[in-house]
């Protein structure tokens, strides 16, 4: 615990418009700004922070922000670190961050799918299993499953029916 | 079951030779692939109705449909479902293809299979047990029998249907058609 | 009499096959502790498999298949079967050895028009299995030839007659070794490396579909009776009639069945040291012998 104590003053001290908590005991949230991100998660991967074990988004929509959640880990320390990120909702982008953590291709690859954030520098963000999409990205809060249900898969007609009509 | 009975063997035996040796291409979708090996190994033996599940499907003859459909797993079916010879028979498995199922308002599964593949037989349950399947095997024969079991007729016939339903599912697709369409029918594969 | 025995030869070894391939399906079933299928269900998969209409690649596809088993009826032209031997005044030994590589090439000939890679791999590691157990099979057929100094089966199997059967000669070593390559001859575990379903969709037979299954199936079986006719009429001493021919092909054919459902398969190296190690340590063993006791 003073380990982890001290982490939090260091980077507490070396980076403004950051907070660190502890909500439980191994579990450490900092929540900072966008142009801080990247600074901060090469200076936990050289503290033995080398894994990255997944980025999330949640969509708070009344706020009208998408908030990233960048989880960290390491082999050595039970400690489990989440770096929080808020964008806006409009026109989300994000810098990638695979030159620090090459694995984070796919998250952000899903991501983009999923939420529509667009990642810059990214090489490859195409679908990963959505065929033939034309709606909005369907894990926003403001995508409606029914009606896109009776939009498109009820509208297809049955093959039995259009062969008596004809 | 008349398998034995020598004189329906000299006077049909290709309607015979469907029935008694129904090879099963092991294509595993969604969760009914759970239910397969215990109907193939020892406990429930489905060798004794001849059934056998084969590695391609050039050399099957029935295809099982196992559970849930997605987008992507609906290409991959028509993909190989075209492959196999005719006369060839389908068989859906558990509530999902009938009706959507427990996925019934989901973004990225198929509601009903039948509007795109032709099916002969349904299996209710989520998943059915290995006695539903030997019932639907003993069912599919009957149907066999009066001729009942149409499935790939049907596909050929209304093969423009079936078509523009894949297409406007999936926009271009990047498959030629298998039969030509408005024309007579001939094998364009 | 002589057209009667050309058309009654292969219709014979059709019946046998036909039959050895039910009872192999049965035999597994039972140790595997459940019922199986009848045991006229290959007869049945290959009467359904002619009615289905399969598609074609290519003229060679069809010619090679053709070619492959044109090559297996020839061989069963030439083999004695309880006195039953159409050609038996030609060639003999040294026609079956040449013959009987027909059947893989013919495959190999079909599967390059067939375009799927799967076909390339399982012929291959067919042509380098038969590789593996085409040396001690020389040895044996040297070691026989030399001991009765004839290359005509018929005069070898007169010469067995009562209970001077080659495995209790000189040739005992011989005999052992041909025991221990059967299952790669027959393609079977610990050997069914060629047509594995889960590794290569079944090899060489994944293009086929609807009849050019049904003639796979029906060489399969020919195969099968070559094999164990040759090891039957070699070693143990061919047959007066055909009941006691039958019986002991269907002792050998059975051991051969309990080999394959107790051993898992063997990688294609590992296959090969054995085939290249210890049959072929006994072939010799089997020359040297009866060289020097004849």
């Amino acid at each position: 615990m003073r380990v982890n104590k001290e982490l939090k003053k260091r980077i507490e001290k070396i980076y403004k418009n950051t907070q660190v908590e502890f909500p439980e005991a191994n579990r450490m949230v900092i929540k900072t700004k966008q142009k801080n991100l990247l600074p901060i998660l090469e200076f936990l991967k050289s503290e033995g922070f080398r894994q990255l074990k997944a980025i999330s988004c949640v969509d708070w929509i009344e706020e009208k922000e998408f908030e990233l959640v960048y989880q960290v880990a390491s082999l050595n320390s039970p400690l489990h670190i989440m770096v929080k990120v808020r964008i806006g909702r409009e026109d989300a982008q994000m810098e990638t961050i695979m030159k620090i953590f090459g694995n984070a291709q796919v998250y952000e690859r899903e991501i983009h799918e999923l939420f529509g954030v667009k990642f810059r520098g990214n090489p490859d963000l195409s679908p990963l299993f959505l065929e033939n999409w034309q709606s909005i990205p369907p894990f926003r809060k403001d995508f409606d499953t029914r009606e896109y249900v009776k939009d498109v898969f009820d509208k297809i007609p049955n093959v039995e029916s259009e062969n008596e009509k004809s | 079951m008349d398998r034995k009975s020598v004189i329906k063997w000299i006077k049909e035996p290709g309607k015979m030779g469907h029935k008694y040796s129904l090879w099963a291409v092991y294509f595993c979708t969604g969760c009914g692939i759970i239910e397969i090996p215990p109907v193939i190994t020892s406990r429930w033996d489905a060798e004794r109705f001849g059934v056998i599940p084969v590695a391609t499907p050039r050399q099957a003859n029935l295809f099982m449909i196992t559970g849930y459909v997605s987008l992507k797993t609906l290409k991959a079916i028509i993909r190989t479902y075209e492959q196999m010879p005719e006369p060839k028979y389908t068989v859906a498995f558990g509530s999902c293809p009938i009706n959507g199922g427990m996925y019934w308002d989901s973004y990225n599964t198929i509601k009903h299979i039948d509007k795109y593949i032709p099916i002969d037989g349904w299996i209710a349950g989520c998943m059915p047990r290995p006695e539903a399947i030997f019932i639907a095997v003993t069912k599919l024969w009957m149907m066999i029998d009066k001729g009942a079991a149409t499935g790939y007729i049907r596909y050929r016939k209304n093969y423009k249907f079936y078509r523009r339903n894949q297409e406007k599912l999936f926009g271009e697709l990047a498959w030629p058609p298998l039969y030509p369409i408005d024309e007579k029918e001939d094998e364009s594969e | 009499m002589k057209v009667v025995e050309f058309v009654f030869s292969p219709f014979l070894a059709f019946i046998i096959g036909v039959f050895f391939l039910g009872l192999f399906r049965k035999i597994v079933a039972r140790i595997h502790q459940r019922y199986g299928p009848p045991i006229i269900q290959p007869l049945l998969d290959v009467i359904k498999l002619f009615h289905q209409k399969g598609f074609s690649h290519g003229v060679l596809f069809d010619l090679g298949l053709i070619l492959s088993l044109a090559g297996s009826i020839v061989v069963i032209l030439f083999l004695p079967f309880a006195g039953i031997c159409p050609l038996k005044s030609s060639g003999g030994l040294l026609v079956i050895l040449y013959m009987m590589l027909f059947l893989p090439l013919g495959i190999a000939l079909s599967g390059g028009e067939g375009a799927n890679p799967n076909i390339s791999i399982g012929i291959s590691r067919k042509l380098i299995l038969s590789l593996g157990y085409e040396v001690p099979f020389l040895l044996i057929i040297i070691s026989v030839m030399n001991f009765y100094k004839t290359i005509s089966i018929v005069d070898i199997v007169n010469s067995q007659g009562g209970f001077r059967w080659a495995l209790f000669s000189p040739l005992f070593f011989s005999g052992i070794a041909y025991f221990m390559i059967l299952p790669a001859m027959l393609g079977i575990r610990p050997f069914d490396i060629v047509s594995a379903p889960q590794e290569i969709s079944s090899g060489p037979q994944v293009e086929y579909g609807g009849k050019y299954l049904g003639l796979s199936h029906i060489q399969h079986a020919f195969s099968i009776f070559i094999t164990i006719a040759l090891f039957v009429n070699l070693f143990l001493g061919g047959g007066e009639n055909i009941f006691f021919f039958f019986l002991k092909m269907l002792v050998v054919f059975v051991s051969m069945v309990l080999i394959h459902s107790v051993f898992p398969r063997l990688r294609l190296e590992q296959a090969l040291r054995y085939l290249w190690r210890w049959p072929t340590i006994f072939a010799f063993l089997g020359v040297i012998v009866s060289q020097i006791m004849r």
